[in-house]
């Protein structure tokens, strides 16, 4: 395949996208932004934001808060790489807050323990005979509603062609309606040993980057990524080009669902509980990660690098407020308008690309 | 689709036992601990005394509780009664309600104008300031008992602050470490854990990372402090040596006081607030006259007390 027709349905390649690759501009943000943390810190703390000033470690890096501040995103990070890939296609994905929480519920109680102190368990859903299960029942069932969650709003995006804000919107309604439903609202706790060790210690962390870094290669290398990029860039071309589009939003949603499910079973596993509020706003932060990560909205652009750039972003600010110990009711002030910022930059950023070409 | 729902709600309302009484109840949260022991007890009261119960979720929403109230008066029910989402809004309630000449009745949340109800309203349920001061004054005890009177590092786990309690509890324990006694205690960390058990325990982990050290921890509710107990553990932080506190007494919480590792937590009798303030919704709907302020008080639950209250809840 020549140079000029690397692209997908006819899309030309652009070469200067790749000679620059955006997130080459997340990565700059991210230092800046640790950098000011750095320095706020040494002035008004008197202490290091990343390193290890009060000689608290063996290393001369404050291990704790590196490992806060990725292990806090992760979860969040895990329904995020869903959300890029279903932003590249064009689409928007309200729902996966929702189905966290109900298949935090739904997978819990397969996975709860008979016995808790001696006592039987006093949050139990099912019978003795639905106790003490293997870890993959629960990690089965909970993958099966977040497949089962995604199969619908990409059918209902793909062949009733109503927009995917509007047939997600409906299912983060439905799903949260059914987390509620599932123990009328009463929460479930107590898991088994096995299925506990899914979230524990820095689990969380190995899974997001095993995820990422599985659907950084799917999303460069294989067809099913390709197509992702040609459907977000160019509806139509991709169509005329021979895609089966609607096939292929399904199997995206449909994808974002089974991450948000894993996602929903790490967060229940970390906590060792399951409640029907799990989850509220963690879409919008999955989305306001890839936005910062420099994944376009209009879809067609963007990646799993920059999404992880934008996941740490996040978790950097969360962390480099605590450390200054700014006030709570500042703090979504700020997050905010680096939300706002970032991608106010990034689209000068293009603009200014635009412009050059 | 609201009103396909509204025709639902209403033909179920039509279809219940026809001598039988309904009740319409408003509840501020569906997904909130305490407040499905508040109803899913009182599902099951109304149950055992043959009254037909619709219960709508305000999702904190001032204004969505409202229109349910009108809804409720609306579609003819025989009593109403709320869990208030922000007290200060109990007057539009009470007004609608009087209006509509259907009887009200607040239960656990004390409405702001809980001394001048009108005549066929009531409250039944318990003073939100008893909570956090409860729970942090036994802190306060537990702290000076452990020899740590002359300074003590304290973590604040705030749960909402568009919540009510959330603002009340976090006031009640500055109010108590402003006291003479305990105002050894210093703030080192105050954040809004959204009553979230996994919110709670980035906040804490984050926290831990500063390397100042713990002493206290004051959560709003139990989630929270199981969120800063799992943090602190995973640190390896001897849980002798912390105090932590919550509000609630759920099922967690007490597995974690009896695994040596939650110290305080504040027990609110759901039980006696549901049945309480349906019989006074009857009463009023029979025109009888009722107790218009009927406090239950809350409890405060330490491992010396605890056996009263495993299955309290």
């Amino acid at each position: 395949m020549s140079e000029s027709t690397h692209g997908i349905g006819g899309l030309t390649f652009d070469a200067k996208k790749r000679a620059r690759p955006p997130e080459l501009n997340v990565l700059f943000a991210l230092i800046l932004i640790i950098g000011v943390f750095e320095l706020l810190g040494a002035f008004l703390m008197g202490q290091s934001f990343l390193f290890d000033s009060a000689d608290r470690f063996d290393s001369f890096l404050n291990e704790a808060r590196l490992k806060i501040i990725i292990l806090q995103v992760s979860i969040i990070g895990i329904i995020a790489i869903g959300s890029t890939q279903v932003i590249i296609s064009g689409g928007i994905d309200l729902s996966p807050g929702s189905v966290v929480g109900l298949t935090a519920m739904i997978a819990m109680s397969f996975a709860q323990v008979a016995e808790v102190n001696g006592n039987p368990n006093p949050k139990a859903v099912f019978g003795p005979a639905w106790m003490d299960l293997p870890a993959i029942v629960p990690l089965v069932v909970g993958l099966s509603v977040g497949i089962a969650a995604g199969l619908i709003n990409g059918l209902l995006i793909a062949y009733t062609r109503i927009p995917p804000f509007i047939a997600t919107l409906g299912m983060m309604v439905t799903a949260r309606g059914a987390a509620k439903w599932w123990t009328k609202g009463q929460p479930v706790s107590f898991p088994t040993e096995g299925y506990a060790s899914i979230g524990q210690g820095m689990m969380p962390v190995l899974l997001f980057i095993l995820l990422a870094v599985l659907f950084a290669l799917i999303l460069r290398f294989t067809v099913y990524g390709k197509r992702t990029y040609a459907i977000g860039s160019n509806e139509d071309a991709a169509r005329m080009s021979g895609i089966n589009v609607a096939r292929h939003k399904v199997l995206v949603y449909t994808i974002a669902g089974a991450l948000a499910a894993f996602a929903a079973v790490v967060l229940s596993a970390k906590n060792l509980t399951a409640q029907a509020g799990m989850g509220v706003m963690y879409e919008l932060d999955a989305i306001a990660m890839t936005v910062i990560g420099g994944v376009s909205l209009a879809g067609g652009r963007g990646s799993i690098v920059g999404t992880v750039l934008g996941a740490l972003i996040f978790g950097v600010i969360i962390s480099g407020f605590t450390f200054l110990r700014l006030d709570a009711y500042y703090q979504e002030m700020v997050k905010g308008a680096i939300i706002v910022g970032a991608v106010v930059l990034d689209q000068w950023r293009q603009g200014r690309m635009a412009a050059k070409m | 689709m609201k009103k396909v729902w509204l025709a639902a709600s209403a033909l179920a309302l039509l279809t219940g036992n026809a001598n039988a009484e309904t009740i319409g109840i408003s509840m501020v949260s569906f997904d909130d601990n305490f407040q499905t022991l508040l109803r899913t007890g009182m599902e099951e009261m109304a149950g055992e005394m043959g009254v037909d119960v619709q219960i709508e979720d305000a999702q904190y929403d001032v204004a969505k509780q409202l229109d349910q109230i009108n809804n409720f008066i609306a579609s003819g029910v025989d009593a109403i009664v709320v869990t208030v989402v922000d007290s200060s809004s109990a007057n539009a309630l009470s007004s609608a309600a009087e209006a509509g000449g259907v009887p009200l009745v607040y239960v656990n949340i004390e409405p702001g104008n809980a001394d001048a109800l009108p005549d066929n309203q009531a409250f039944v349920g318990s003073n939100e300031i008893e909570s956090g001061t409860m729970g942090a004054y036994e802190a306060c005890l537990q702290l000076r008992a452990a020899g740590k009177s002359n300074g003590a590092n304290g973590y604040i786990l705030a749960g909402n602050f568009i919540h009510q309690a959330a603002v009340q509890r976090t006031k009640d324990v500055h109010d108590v470490i402003g006291m003479d006694m305990c105002n050894f205690i210093a703030v080192a960390g105050e954040e809004e854990g959204k009553w979230s058990r996994d919110t709670a325990q980035n906040i804490m982990t984050n926290w831990l990372s500063t390397g100042e050290p713990v002493d206290v921890v004051f959560a709003n509710n139990d989630e929270m402090a199981i969120g800063a107990i799992q943090a602190l553990k995973s640190v390896g932080t001897d849980m002798e040596d912390v105090i932590v506190v919550g509000v609630d007494a759920t099922q967690d919480a007490l597995v974690a006081m009896q695994a040596g590792e939650l110290d305080v937590t504040v027990f609110q009798n759901a039980k006696a607030q549901g049945s309480g303030a349906l019989e006074a919704a009857l009463d009023l709907a029979r025109g009888e006259d009722v107790d218009q302020k009927v406090y239950i008080p809350f409890e405060l639950v330490t491992p010396d007390n605890i056996e009263g209250y495993i299955s309290a809840n």
